[in-house]
C-alpha cells in the first residue's frame, strides 16, 4: 500500500516567518511540504491527484481560509484540512468542522498535537484514495458490461430469480443465465452476494421496471 | 475916512487882537507867564499906537506935549514885559541888566510926570503941518528937546544890549534858529523903534513919531514863536493821543487791562479791556469798593494787604488773585501797579494794569495734577509690581548692564553693588531652559520682535519659579537696539495648576487608552502568536534535526537566527502594547512624523481588519515635516478614529469596508484624516460628536473623541468630522508643525 506519489503537507499561511517555521518542523519529521502565501495561490497551483494534507491558517486577508475550504468542498476535493487559529474563535471552528475539516488546532502549535494530527491527516486521505482508487476499478468493470448485461445485473441486484428476469425481458431463462454468467466474470465476482455488495458500491438499484 | 486914520486903527486892532488871544490862552495855562507878558506888550502896542495916531492928529502943542507924556505909560508898559517875555521865553539875558533895564525906564517914566509938557521937550514952540500921500496932513512938533530925555534914551540903549545879550546866549546854546528868529528879530524891531524916537526927539529928522509899526514886527516876531509853540503843542497833544491809543491797542490785545486809581477822590478809570477783564459794564461808576466786590473771597485779604502795603512804602504793587465775575465764573488776574504821590509824600494816584493769567494757571494747575497723576500712577505701578509679584527690569544694551530693584536683586541672590551683565542674568535660569531664553533674546534683537515665553528661574534660596517674560527691545535711529525693557511674573501657581489640568487630561486619556486596548486585546493577542508559533515550530524542528543521526549544524543555525529574529519581532509587538498601556511622563513633547503614528497603529489594528474584512488604504505625503507632541497620546487618536470608523462599517459589505488614511502639509500645519464608507454622522449631531459622553455604540462609554479633542487641544491642534458626499463620514485632526525644524 505505499502511496505513490508521497504525501505532501501543503501549508498555506500568510506569515512567512509562521509558514517557513512550520514546513522547517514538518521536514525535521520526514515530511514533504510545499508551501503557500494565500489561499490563491495554494489554489492555482495545486494538482487535487496529490495525496497528503493541508494545513490552513484560519484567519487571512482577503481569501480567507474558510473560504479555500468551501471552494474545495465544491470541487470535490477531499484532502483533509488541518486548520491553525490564532485565538479559539468558536463560531468559527465550529463552521469549519462542520464543513468537513479534519482537525482545529490553536497557534502557537506543539509539535505533540501537529504531528499526529498529520499523520493522522496523511492517513486518512491514503484510505480514502485507496477506496476511492478500488470504487473506480469495479466502476471500470461496471462499464464494460453491455446494456442488456447491466439491466440483468440490476435485475440480480433486485433479487430477482432467472425465470423472473426472463419473462420480464421476454427471453429465455437460458439466454438470462448466459448474460448473469457474462457478468460474474466482467466484475470478477465468484458469488452473487460479491456482486451485489459491489453494485452497491457502485450505487446501482434494482430496476423498478 | 483917511487911510492913516484906516492903517493905525487896523495896526491897533491886530495888536489887541493878539493881546485877547495870549490873554485867553494864558486863563488856560495859569502857569505859562509868557503869554501874559506877550499879552501884556501887545496891549502896550496898542495903546501906543493909538497915541501915535492921536499925537498925528493933533492941532495945537499944549495937546501935543499932553499926548507925549501919556505915551511914556505904554512905552513903559513895552519895556517891562518884554524884558519879562525874554526872560522867560528864551531863558536869557543877564538879570542884573534886566533889572537896570525895567528900573531906568521906571525913573524915566517918573521924570517924564515931573517935567511939562514931557520928558522929550522942554518946549514944544510949534506944530508944523506936513503933508503926505493922498492929500493927508499930520502935525509934527517943532520944540526944545529936554536933555532927561537920555535917561529914557539911556534905558531903551541897555534894552537893545540886554536883548543882544541873550540872543547871543541862546545862539551859543547852540539853538541857533531861535536866536536869530526871536532875538535877532526883537533886537531888530527895537533898534528901529528906539532909533526913530531918537531922532525925531532930537529934532534930527522932522518926520512924526512912527514907532507903531517897528512894534507891531516886534509882537509878530513873538507871536509868531508863540503861535508855533501852541501848533507843537497841539502836534505833542495829538502825538500823545496816538501813543495812548496805540498803548491801549496793545493792552488790549495782550489782555492786558490799564487802570488809574485817583485815591482823594476815590474814583478807578479802567480800559474798556479792564472792564470786560472784571466783569464791569461800560458805563459803571468805579470806586475802590466796587474793585473789591469782585474778589475771591479766599483773595480779597491778601490783595488788600498788597495795596496797603504799597500805598504805605511806595513799593510796587503786585499780586496774582482770582475775581468772582457776574455770571459766578472764576478768573485769573495778576495786578501790577505804582503809587503817585503828592509834594507831602502822601499817596494821590495808583497807576497799573491787570492781566489775564487763568489759561497759565490751568496749566499750571494741569501741570500739576499732570505731575500729582504721573506720581500717582508711578505709586501704583510700584504696588501692582509689588502686588503681582512683578520683576521689573531694564537691559541697556551698549554697556550691557542690567537694571535690577534691589528688592529683586536680593530674590535672584545679586549683591547690592554688583554689575550685572546679560550673561549674570541667564545664569539664573533653569538649565534646561537657558538654550530657549538665550535664544529667543537673540531673535527679539534681531527682529525687534516683541518676547513672550515661560521658563523657569533658580531663586537664591535654591527655589525653582516659574515666570513668564514680558519683554521689548528699543532701537536708535540707526535701527541698533538701545535697551530691552521687560517685566517678569511669577506664574508658579498657574503652571501648577496647569500641570495638574494636564496630569488630568493625562490619565483620563490613559484610562480610554485601556479601556480601547482592552477592545482589541483578542486580536492583539493574535498579533503576538504569530511570532510565539513562529519560535516554537522553529524550536521543536531544531530538536528533532538534533535528535537525529546525521545533524545538519547549517540548518540548525539558521533556526535558532530566525528564533531570535521571531523573538524580537514578539518583543516589539509587546513593546507597542505597553507603550500604549504605560503612563508615563505628562507633556513630555518631543518631535513626532505623523506618518510613523499611522504606520504604528496600523499594524496594532492590523487582525482587527482581517477580523473585520476592512481593507485599509495609506495615502500618505512624503517628507512631511514633524510636529511636537506626545507620540503615544497623537497614536492614541488615531486609533480611536481607526476603531470608531472600522465599528462605522460592521454593517457594510464585506467588499466595501474600506478605510482610507492620508496625510498632508496644510501650510504650517500636518493634517491627518481618516475615511471610512460606513453610515456616515447624522448632520445634527456632528457637531456633538467629540463632546463627552456623547455615543451612539451600544457599549461605548462616549469619551474616546472627548479625549481625542482634549490631546489634539493641548497639542494646540484642531479636530473635526464631516460626512462624505457619497457615504460615510471623515475624521480630521491638523497639528502646527514644529517650527524650529521649519527655520533648519
Amino acid at each position: 500500500m505505499p502511496p505513490s506519489p508521497n504525501p505532501t503537507v501543503f501549508v498555506v499561511d500568510d506569515d512567512a516567518p509562521v509558514q517557513k517555521a512550520v514546513s522547517r518542523l514538518l521536514r525535521s519529521a520526514g515530511f514533504a511540504v510545499a508551501v503557500f502565501a494565500s489561499p490563491r495561490e495554494f489554489l492555482a497551483q495545486y494538482d487535487p491527484r496529490m495525496p497528503g494534507c493541508l494545513v490552513l491558517d484560519l484567519a487571512m486577508p482577503g481569501f480567507n481560509g474558510l473560504q479555500l475550504q468551501t471552494t474545495l468542498g465544491e470541487k470535490g476535493c477531499t484532502l483533509p484540512i488541518i486548520f491553525l487559529t490564532g485565538h479559539g474563535d468558536v463560531s468559527k471552528s465550529v463552521q469549519a468542522m462542520k464543513r468537513g475539516a479534519f482537525d482545529f488546532l490553536i497557534k502557537p502549535v506543539n509539535a505533540k498535537s501537529l504531528l499526529p494530527a498529520i499523520h493522522a491527516a496523511i492517513e486518512k486521505d491514503a484510505v480514502t484514495r485507496r477506496e476511492h482508487a478500488k470504487l473506480s476499478e469495479i466502476c471500470a468493470r461496471l462499464d464494460t458490461l453491455t446494456t442488456r448485461e447491466r439491466k440483468v445485473l440490476e435485475h440480480v441486484v433486485a433479487g430477482k430469480l432467472n425465470r423472473q428476469i426472463a419473462s420480464e425481458l421476454g427471453v429465455t431463462e437460458a439466454t438470462i443465465k448466459v448474460h448473469r454468467a457474462h457478468v460474474m466474470a466482467k466484475m470478477k465476482v465468484e458469488a452473487i452476494a460479491d456482486l451485489v455488495r459491489l453494485a452497491e458500491l457502485c450505487g446501482i438499484r434494482e430496476s423498478s421496471e | 475916512m483917511s487911510w492913516i486914520t484906516v492903517v493905525w486903527s487896523m495896526n491897533g486892532a491886530a495888536c489887541l487882537t493878539l493881546a485877547a488871544f495870549y490873554f485867553v490862552l494864558w486863563c488856560n495855562q495859569r502857569k505859562s507867564w509868557m503869554h501874559l507878558a506877550f499879552s501884556g506888550s501887545a496891549v502896550a502896542g496898542a495903546a501906543l499906537t493909538g497915541f501915535e495916531l492921536a499925537l498925528l492928529r493933533a492941532q495945537t502943542t499944549e495937546q501935543y506935549g499932553a499926548i507925549l507924556r501919556w505915551a511914556q505909560l505904554p512905552v513903559w508898559g513895552l519895556v517891562v514885559s518884554l524884558v519879562v517875555f525874554v526872560r522867560l521865553y528864551l531863558r536869557a539875558g543877564r538879570p542884573w541888566l534886566a533889572w537896570t533895564v525895567c528900573c531906568v525906564r521906571t525913573l524915566a517914566l517918573i521924570l517924564n510926570f515931573l517935567f511939562i509938557p514931557n520928558l522929550s521937550y522942554r518946549e514944544i514952540t510949534s506944530l508944523r503941518q506936513v503933508s503926505w500921500w493922498g492929500g493927508e496932513t499930520v502935525s509934527v512938533p517943532v520944540g526944545v528937546t529936554n536933555p532927561w530925555i537920555l535917561v529914557a534914551q539911556l534905558s531903551s540903549l541897555l534894552l537893545i544890549v540886554f536883548l543882544i545879550d541873550a540872543t547871543i546866549t541862546v545862539w551859543r546854546q547852540g539853538d541857533r534858529k531861535r536866536a536869530l528868529r526871536v532875538g535877532g528879530g526883537l533886537s531888530l524891531f527895537s533898534l528901529i523903534a528906539v532909533g526913530q524916537a531918537l531922532l525925531v526927539v532930537w529934532g534930527i529928522i522932522q518926520v512924526p513919531f512912527l514907532v507903531c509899526f517897528a512894534l507891531l514886527g516886534l509882537l509878530a516876531v513873538m507871536g509868531y514863536e508863540l503861535c508855533s509853540d501852541v501848533f507843537r503843542a497841539a502836534q505833542l497833544a495829538r502825538e500823545l493821543e496816538a501813543s495812548d491809543k496805540r498803548l491801549n491797542l496793545a493792552a488790549d490785545s495782550a489782555d492786558v487791562g490799564l487802570w488809574e486809581w485817583d485815591i482823594v477822590r476815590n474814583e478807578i478809570w479802567i480800559t474798556d479791556r479792564g472792564r470786560s477783564l472784571f466783569g464791569f459794564a461800560a458805563s459803571e461808576k468805579l470806586d475802590f469798593d466796587r474793585f473789591r466786590s469782585r474778589l475771591h473771597p479766599e483773595d480779597r485779604e491778601s490783595v488788600l494787604n498788597e495795596v496797603e502795603n504799597s500805598l504805605r512804602t511806595g513799593a510796587e504793587y503786585r499780586s496774582e488773585y482770582r475775581v468772582v465775575l457776574p455770571n459766578g465764573q472764576l478768573r485769573w488776574i495778576a495786578g501790577r501797579g505804582h503809587v503817585e504821590c503828592n509834594g507831602d509824600g502822601q499817596p494821590v494816584r495808583m497807576r497799573g494794569a491787570s492781566l489775564d493769567i487763568t489759561k497759565r494757571k490751568q496749566a499750571e494747575e494741569q501741570l500739576r495734577m499732570s505731575e500729582t497723576t504721573l506720581h500717582e500712577s508711578k505709586e501704583h505701578i510700584d504696588l501692582a509690581t509689588k502686588a503681582a509679584g512683578l520683576v521689573v527690569w531694564t537691559w541697556d544694551i551698549p554697556r550691557d548692564e542690567v537694571w535690577l530693584s534691589s528688592k529683586d536683586r536680593a530674590l535672584f541672590g545679586f549683591s547690592q553693588g554688583e554689575k550685572l551683565t546679560a550673561e549674570r542674568i541667564q545664569s539664573v535660569v533653569h538649565p534646561e531652559d537657558r538654550q530657549l531664553v538665550h535664544q529667543l533674546s537673540e531673535d527679539a534683537l534681531r527682529t525687534g520682535r516683541e518676547i513672550e515665553n515661560q521658563y523657569r528661574v533658580l531663586l537664591h534660596d535654591g527655589r525653582i519659579r516659574w515666570v513668564t517674560r514680558l519683554g521689548r527691545v528699543e532701537f536708535d535711529a540707526d535701527g541698533k537696539p538701545l535697551r530691552e525693557r521687560g517685566v517678569l511674573m511669577d506664574i508658579s501657581e498657574r503652571k501648577q495648576a496647569e500641570l495638574e489640568a494636564a496630569r488630568q487630561r493625562h490619565d483620563l486619556a490613559h484610562l480610554a487608552r485601556v479601556t480601547t486596548l482592552g477592545e482589541l486585546s483578542s486580536s492583539l493577542a493574535h498579533e503576538l502568536t504569530h511570532p510565539i508559533t513562529a519560535i516554537l515550530s522553529n524550536a521543536q524542528a531544531a530538536q528533532r534535526f538534533l535528535d537525529g543521526d546525521d545533524v545538519d549544524l547549517k540548518e540548525v543555525s539558521e533556526i535558532v537566527n530566525d528564533i531570535v529574529i521571531e523573538d524580537e519581532r514578539a518583543g516589539e509587538v509587546i513593546y507597542r502594547l505597553r507603550s500604549l498601556l504605560k503612563k508615563g511622563e505628562p507633556q513630555k513633547y518631543c518631535d513626532v512624523d505623523l506618518n510613523e503614528v499611522v504606520q504604528h497603529v496600523l499594524k496594532l489594528v492590523r487582525n482587527d481588519f482581517i477580523n473585520q474584512n476592512v481593507t485599509a488604504e495609506t495615502d500618505l505625503a512624503q517628507n512631511l515635516p514633524s510636529v511636537i507632541g506626545d507620540r503615544v497620546q497623537l497614536q492614541q487618536v488615531l486609533l480611536n478614529l481607526v476603531l470608531n470608523s472600522c465599528e462605522a462599517m460592521t454593517d457594510c459589505a464585506s467588499a466595501e469596508r474600506q478605510l482610507l488614511i492620508a496625510s498632508k502639509l496644510e501650510k504650517t500645519a500636518v493634517q491627518v484624516s481618516v475615511t471610512d464608507r460606513g453610515g456616515g454622522i447624522p448632520e445634527k449631531k456632528i457637531e456633538q460628536v467629540f463632546e463627552r459622553f456623547f455615543t451612539t455604540k451600544k457599549e461605548g462609554i462616549g469619551l474616546g473623541l472627548s479625549i481625542c479633542r482634549s490631546i489634539i487641544d493641548a497639542h494646540a491642534g484642531k479636530i473635526w468630522a464631516t460626512n462624505n458626499a457619497d457615504c460615510g463620514a471623515t475624521f480630521y485632526f491638523i497639528l502646527p508643525i514644529n517650527r524650529q525644524e521649519e527655520r533648519q
